[in-house]
């Protein structure tokens, strides 16, 4: 798991590469608090995020909920397909109010 | 990108036949004769899932599910074990180990992959 | 990689391991056992079961497993290598060598002989760890989902409910929720799913390798609980699951706990014997029970209430299985406070009782004679108890009639259903109650009866409505008593006998002669004549050669007699009269000559003089004017060819059976009396009227009249007496 940081017009970009799974937890979400200390607006793009699993999920969740707690925004876009199979397997699109865009199934 | 299983067992025959039954569902897979031989291969790549037999030469199925648990990048890897009927004990002692599915031997192919399918996905 | 291949490598490394086992083996015979050698020897026979099953050699696996389960036993020291067994393995290699051979290098079966071996291999093998601890090794069949008997569809809407609670920690057991989600949907449909995510903290309390979520999941399934509740096998030990059946799983559960064997009264066990609950939930449930007990320190809570409390089982089918268990538990004190003895035992007490009875008998005409008031009043009451043991040693033997009633409701079902009619089951007098040994024997002539009646007797739903009458047709099996009978109905409401048809085909058969006239009660009475058939169609139900004269010599051998009430459009009864017991009756002694005869007391009407006028008439008629009604009499003195002069009187014993009034003409009156049925040898098979014998207290032989048949004879005479005077 690799996480690029970006800072734009105060929006504060993680690009999340790799694995965002359990192996990762711990890493991914010191990074996460790290950031919504610093940052007023957090975009994190999962375009690049190749596996997801139930951890992962957990802290996107906890992320997003955090944020509204502090009154800040978090923001997921560009849902790979990994993440975009795994929020909608637990029906929580609506949870985390992202546009996504679901793929034609096959 | 395809997912990758381990499979370990001393059977040559068995190793092939679930390798098969594997590769048809999609996953890729990496053969250890013994658990011995299984630390070897695992050099850092990722492995979603291993399949091992609990009675093997030069290392069994126990130890070898401890050495796994004992790995930063493959402790939370879930573990396959063979057992058969008679070892219920040995199943327990996996268990513990942190192996916790078992498929009972003699198997089909058929049943090897329903067990795979309620733990990872191709 | 291909499947043969693999097969050629199996093949090989079953040589190899074999090879590998013989050469231990021939070692073992000098050099003393150590672990490593024999662990190497049970894993090569191991391996060998295991891939062979992976090919489906099955009689591969069936062997090795004998094998496997012996070197196991060897490995634990519970068994000690010997010539003996080294030898009986050896040849067990070889077996093994040939079946790798034939079996998986030919794909050919073993010939008899080569099976034959394999089996007494298995044998001595099995012979050697005592047969038990040895597990049958059949290839578990590949998971398929079993259907789950609900009936019917199901409907939109009726799915089960999973909730599945996972515990903190599975994660790090490398379980991951998602994938037994996704394994649900392989044999069913996730209708819903709600992710309850209420218990995730705070992303700096949050621990990244622990679960938080758990899941209500709305899912429509073919599949049964057991299967339902295997997806999570594996995380058996890290999962609070709760499995709801869907609605219409209800009715079918109510059905199956009311038709549950009855075998336990356990509330959990019944449950699972339904297949409503798992032993997995049964155990939750039960250690849910201890910590409630913890908490309350009070008294345990009803296991049911456990099951509704955690969300198990539903309220109303753990209601329904509250009531079942009462009735089980009703049933057992019942039986409790029943004592079983054979029958055997009981046929032995009730001949001596019989016994007793003419001992009794003997006694009592014994004080007589003496004229010993004190004797005689001993006596009588000695017989006063003997009668009321002998009462109560028959009432043992007395059983209702309703549990042979009901057997039919399953007869009626099916039988209407194979005729596709539309035909009701109506059952009265169950609490009737007959001898046990009468019972067992009428179930037969029943059961043909009452085909008889759905095949011939009720018509065709259209017919019935075509005459005017209700569809669905009436089968009624009544039982009652009569005058020392019992009398079993079976009665339909069809179409009832055709008299013309009867008649044609009674002539035809050459039953009866043309032009012979016959009152409506005989021309009925013909279907039970030997070659009689009335149905227009055979059909497989009662056309199967077996008539109603075999109903009707049945129920002759019963001592009993059967005639047939009928109107035509209305219906048709059969009435069965069969004596209550079969042991012993009351009689009433009378003598001609210096024979004596008994008749069974409860067909006496009365008893009269032969008025002298009458006497001499008798010689041209036989019938006396009784009270204006005529009284068809039998002189016993002919009947029965008794070379003695009458007597300067003749009495009358006037008796009733089936409805029919008849006398017999008899010397003396010598009054009531107990006696026990004795059957009457082979040779005197053929006497026509008398049904039995007994002994008399003097031991003199009495014959006992048989009356259905006297009456019979005497009302047919006076018949033909009428119709030539006429």
């Amino acid at each position: 798991m690799h996480i690029n940081v970006q800072q734009e017009n105060g929006v504060c970009r993680l690009q999340m590469e790799g694995e965002l799974t359990i192996y990762h937890g711990q890493e991914i979400r010191d990074g996460l608090i790290d950031h919504l200390a610093a940052n007023n607006e957090i975009e994190v793009d999962l375009g690049g995020v190749s596996e997801m699993d139930t951890a992962g999920f957990q802290l996107l969740l906890a992320a997003k909920r955090e944020g509204t707690r502090l009154g800040k925004v978090v923001r997921f876009v560009s849902h790979s397909q990994a993440a975009l199979e795994l929020i909608d397997l637990y029906n929580m699109a609506a949870q985390f109010g992202d546009p996504l865009l679901i793929p034609a199934r096959p | 990108m395809a997912k990758t299983i381990m499979v370990v067992d001393d059977s040559a025959s068995l190793r092939q036949v679930v390798s098969i039954a594997l590769k048809g569902a999609g996953f890729d897979v990496i053969e250890g004769c013994d658990g011995k031989d299984a630390l070897s291969k695992i050099t850092g790549q990722k492995i979603h899932l291993i399949i091992s037999d609990v009675n093997m030469p030069n290392m069994d199925g126990i130890t070898f599910v401890k050495e796994v648990k004992k790995m930063a990048n493959y402790k939370f890897t879930p573990i396959i074990m063979l057992t058969t009927e008679s070892q219920e004990a040995k199943k327990q002692e996996g268990q513990a180990a942190g192996a916790k599915a078992w498929v009972v031997k003699p198997f089909q192919p058929a049943q090897m992959l329903a067990a795979v399918s309620k733990l990872i996905l191709p | 990689m291909s499947m043969d291949q693999a097969l050629q490598t199996y093949i090989e490394e079953s040589r190899g391991l074999l090879e590998e086992m013989e050469s231990i083996l021939l070692r073992l015979e000098t050099e003393p056992q150590d672990e490593d050698t024999v662990n190497a020897m049970f894993r090569a026979a191991h391996t060998i079961k295991g891939s062979a099953g992976l090919f489906g050699l099955d009689a591969i696996v069936s062997f090795t497993h004998v094998v496997e389960n012996v070197l196991d036993k060897v490995r634990d020291g519970e068994l000690l290598v010997n010539d003996a067994l080294v030898e009986l393995l050896l040849k067990c290699c070889d077996h093994i060598g040939l079946l790798v051979t034939i079996v998986a290098e030919a794909g050919e079966a073993l010939d008899t002989e080569q099976a034959a071996t394999g089996e007494a291999l298995a044998a001595a093998l099995k012979s050697m760890i005592g047969g038990a601890g040895v597990l049958d090794a059949t290839m578990p069949a590949v998971h398929e989902a079993r259907l789950d008997a609900s009936g019917g569809g199901q409907l939109e809407g009726d799915n089960w409910h999973l909730s599945l609670i996972f515990g903190r920690d599975v994660l790090k057991t490398g379980m991951d929720p998602t994938s037994f989600i996704r394994y649900l949907s392989t044999i069913g449909d996730i209708v819903s799913l709600v992710t309850d995510d209420s218990a995730l903290p705070g992303l700096s309390e949050l621990d990244p390798e622990s679960c938080y979520l758990t899941f209500e999941i709305e899912f429509k399934s073919e599949a049964d609980k057991q299967t339902i509740e295997a997806v999570f096998e594996f995380v058996q030990y890290d999962i609070k699951l709760r499995i709801l059946p869907p609605p219409s799983h209800l009715a079918a559960f109510i059905d199956r706990i009311e038709h549950a064997s009855g075998n336990t009264d356990m509330l959990g066990q019944l449950l699972i014997e339904a297949g409503i609950l798992t032993s997995h939930e049964l155990d939750g449930a039960l250690s849910a029970q201890e910590e409630m007990m913890g908490q309350d320190s009070g008294a345990k809570l009803p296991i049911g209430e456990v099951l509704v409390k955690e969300g198990v089982v539903h309220k109303e089918i753990v209601d329904v299985a509250l009531e079942k268990q009462r009735q089980i538990r009703d049933t057992k004190a019942q039986e409790a406070k029943f004592v079983r003895v054979s029958a055997e035992k009981l046929d032995e007490l009730i001949n001596l009782v019989g016994e007793l009875v003419i001992a009794g008998a003997g006694a009592s005409l014994q004080a007589q004679r003496s004229g010993d008031v004190a004797l005689h009043e001993s006596t009588s009451v000695v017989s006063g108890l003997v009668e009321e043991i002998r009462d109560g040693a028959l009432k043992l033997r007395m059983v209702e009639i309703g549990e042979t009633f009901n057997r039919f409701q399953r007869v009626v079902r099916d039988v209407s259903r194979e005729l596709g009619k539309e035909i009701g089951l109506e059952i009265s007098g169950a609490e009737t109650e007959l001898d046990k040994t009468v019972v067992e024997k009428i179930g037969d002539p029943l059961m043909h009866l009452v085909r008889n009646a759905m095949d011939h007797g009720i018509e065709s739903a259209e017919a019935r409505v075509a005459a005017g009458k209700a569809a669905k047709g009436t089968l009624r099996l009544n039982a009652y008593h009569d005058s020392g009978s019992i009398v079993i109905e079976v009665a339909d409401d069809g179409g009832g006998l055709k008299k013309e048809r009867i008649l044609k085909k009674a002539v035809e058969r050459g039953i009866i002669s043309p032009g012979q006239s016959l009152s409506d009660s005989e021309i009925y009475n013909l279907i039970f004549e030997a070659g009689f058939s009335t149905a227009d169609q055979v059909t497989n139900l009662s056309g199967r050669g077996v008539g109603m004269d075999v109903v009707k010599r049945n129920i002759q051998a019963l001592r009993g007699t059967v005639d047939i009430e009928s109107a035509e459009g209305r219906g048709t009864t059969v009435r069965i009269r069969l004596p209550l017991t079969l042991a012993i009756i009351d009689g009433f002694l009378v003598g001609v000559g210096k024979s004596a005869f008994v008749v069974p007391l409860d067909m006496v009407l009365e008893c009269i003089e032969l008025p002298e006028t009458d006497r001499r008439a008798a010689d041209t008629r036989n019938y006396v004017n009784l009270r204006g009604e005529v009284l068809p009499f039998v002189r016993l003195r002919d009947q029965f060819e008794v070379n003695a002069a009458a007597g300067k009187r003749e009495n009358i014993v006037v008796v009733q059976y089936g409805g029919q009034k008849a006398g017999f003409v008899v010397d003396e009156l010598m009054g009531e009396f107990q006696t026990v049925i004795k059957p009457l040898g082979n040779v005197f098979r053929h006497l026509r009227g008398i049904s039995g014998s007994t002994i008399l207290g003097t031991g003199e032989v009495a014959l006992i009249l048989d009356v259905p048949a006297l009456v019979k004879l005497a009302v047919a005479r006076e018949g033909q007496m009428t119709e030539k005077a006429a």
